[in-house]
């Protein structure tokens, strides 16, 4: 039995942009969501969905079918946020305050569009909380997470699509939790 | 029960990963200890808030310019089509130009040749005749005549002309664009050739400049 996506691949690689388009469709949104839970930041992850369905496009020959499609394609997406992460500047927490802006920390720095009013409005406290917590955990415990708690993968799956065995990904697991049990000590 | 041990025990829980008889360890630990007790309650309300706080929805923000969550995922998608590579088709068609570049300078180099050479072809029409002895020729309109009893020595060549023979020539008759006419008393010592076909000429401009060379 050859997964949808699998035969779809195969169709793409002939040339059939409708059936690229199917993809595209069956992952654009959770792969947007993943990258938006990783980066924490709408023009970002908008850029890291279409650079991994790009590079998908690019690499369809490629693609092992003893893999599942979805394992593959996050994979993509996850390495691709990881290294946005990774290049942003060297040490900075959207935690620490400003010199320049007194007072300031780095959330009301974020680009606007991402803080209106009505989102803003949303967010109970407890939640702004934990949506701050989660900003600063570091990359390699936030893809762990992301791809536990967002997907709903098997810590095998995570596995699989970090390409680490599993018992690295419980450890960094245990480690995020605990990351964040402390950044959340005061609400719990 | 140590507290640390009690501890990856709590995460093995969370991670729906510790079995029963280890499970009702962890229970009888945590009735015993207030602070393993604190934190398990803490480390399964963090898991909880992460959970909601990551699958949630609601909290994304939705792309600019767009009213809602579908056509800003609409939109998303025409971007990432948008950004594809034409289709591999059209593509190969212009690599194989980028791959050999040899043959392709090589087919535009003959391609140019052909194209001078037919307009060059297909351009004189005027009486041309050549050879080494045409002393006795007689040229009458596009005819080009040798009288009977005369011989002409060497080679005798006709243009877009006709050639009329009634005397010998000693050499070889061509004639291009034309035709020939031979009398009874005509007598051709070398080869007898007309040449109408673009390729004859071809052939014969060629030979006739390698044995020019040779020569």
């Amino acid at each position: 039995m050859i997964s949808i996506e699998a035969r779809l691949a195969r169709m793409a690689l002939k040339g059939d942009q409708q059936a690229f388009a199917e993809i595209v469709g069956l992952y654009q949104d959770k792969l947007y969501h993943m990258a938006y839970r990783m980066l924490g930041n709408r023009q970002e992850a908008e850029d890291v969905v279409q650079d991994t369905f790009l590079r998908v496009h690019k690499n369809l020959e490629r693609y092992d079918q003893s893999m599942k499609f979805s394992t593959w394609i996050y994979r993509i997406a996850t390495n691709l946020s990881i290294d946005r992460l990774r290049k942003r500047r060297p040490g900075y927490s959207l935690d620490a305050e400003s010199s320049e802006h007194e007072g300031l920390d780095g959330y009301s720095m974020l680009p606007s569009d991402d803080r209106t009013p009505e989102s803003e409005a949303l967010l109970s406290e407890t939640q702004r909380t934990v949506h701050q917590a989660m900003a600063t955990l570091p990359p390699k415990y936030k893809s762990v997470m992301v791809l536990r708690y967002l997907h709903e993968l098997s810590l095998q799956e995570v596995g699989e699509v970090l390409d680490m065995p599993v018992t690295t990904v419980k450890t960094r697991l245990h480690r995020g939790r605990d990351f964040l049990r402390k950044k959340l000590e005061r609400v719990l | 029960m140590k507290c640390n041990v009690a501890i990856l025990y709590m995460h093995d829980y969370l991670d729906d990963e510790l079995p029963a008889v280890q499970t009702a360890e962890l229970k009888t630990h945590l009735q015993s200890c207030e602070a393993c007790k604190l934190r398990f309650e803490q480390l399964k309300r963090t898991e909880a808030f992460a959970m909601s706080a990551l699958s949630d929805t609601s909290t994304l923000p939705i792309a600019a310019g767009a009213a809602t969550h579908e056509a800003g995922s609409d939109r998303l998608s025409e971007r990432i089509m948008g950004a594809l590579p034409t289709p591999s088709r059209k593509r190969s068609w212009t690599r194989m130009f980028r791959n050999h570049p040899a043959i392709t300078v090589a087919a535009v180099f003959v391609l140019l040749m052909m194209t001078s050479f037919f307009s060059m072809w297909g351009q004189d029409t005027e009486l041309v005749v050549s050879g080494t002895d045409l002393q006795h020729v007689v040229i009458e309109g596009d005819t080009v005549i040798v009288p009977e009893g005369v011989q002409v020595n060497g080679n005798l060549t006709v243009e877009n002309g006709k050639a009329d023979i009634q005397g010998e020539v000693a050499g070889d008759l061509i004639v291009i664009d034309g035709s020939t006419q031979l009398a009874s008393t005509a007598k051709i010592i070398g080869q007898n050739r007309e040449i109408n076909q673009a390729l004859d000429w071809l052939w014969y401009k060629v030979t006739q400049t390698v044995s020019g060379f040779a020569n």
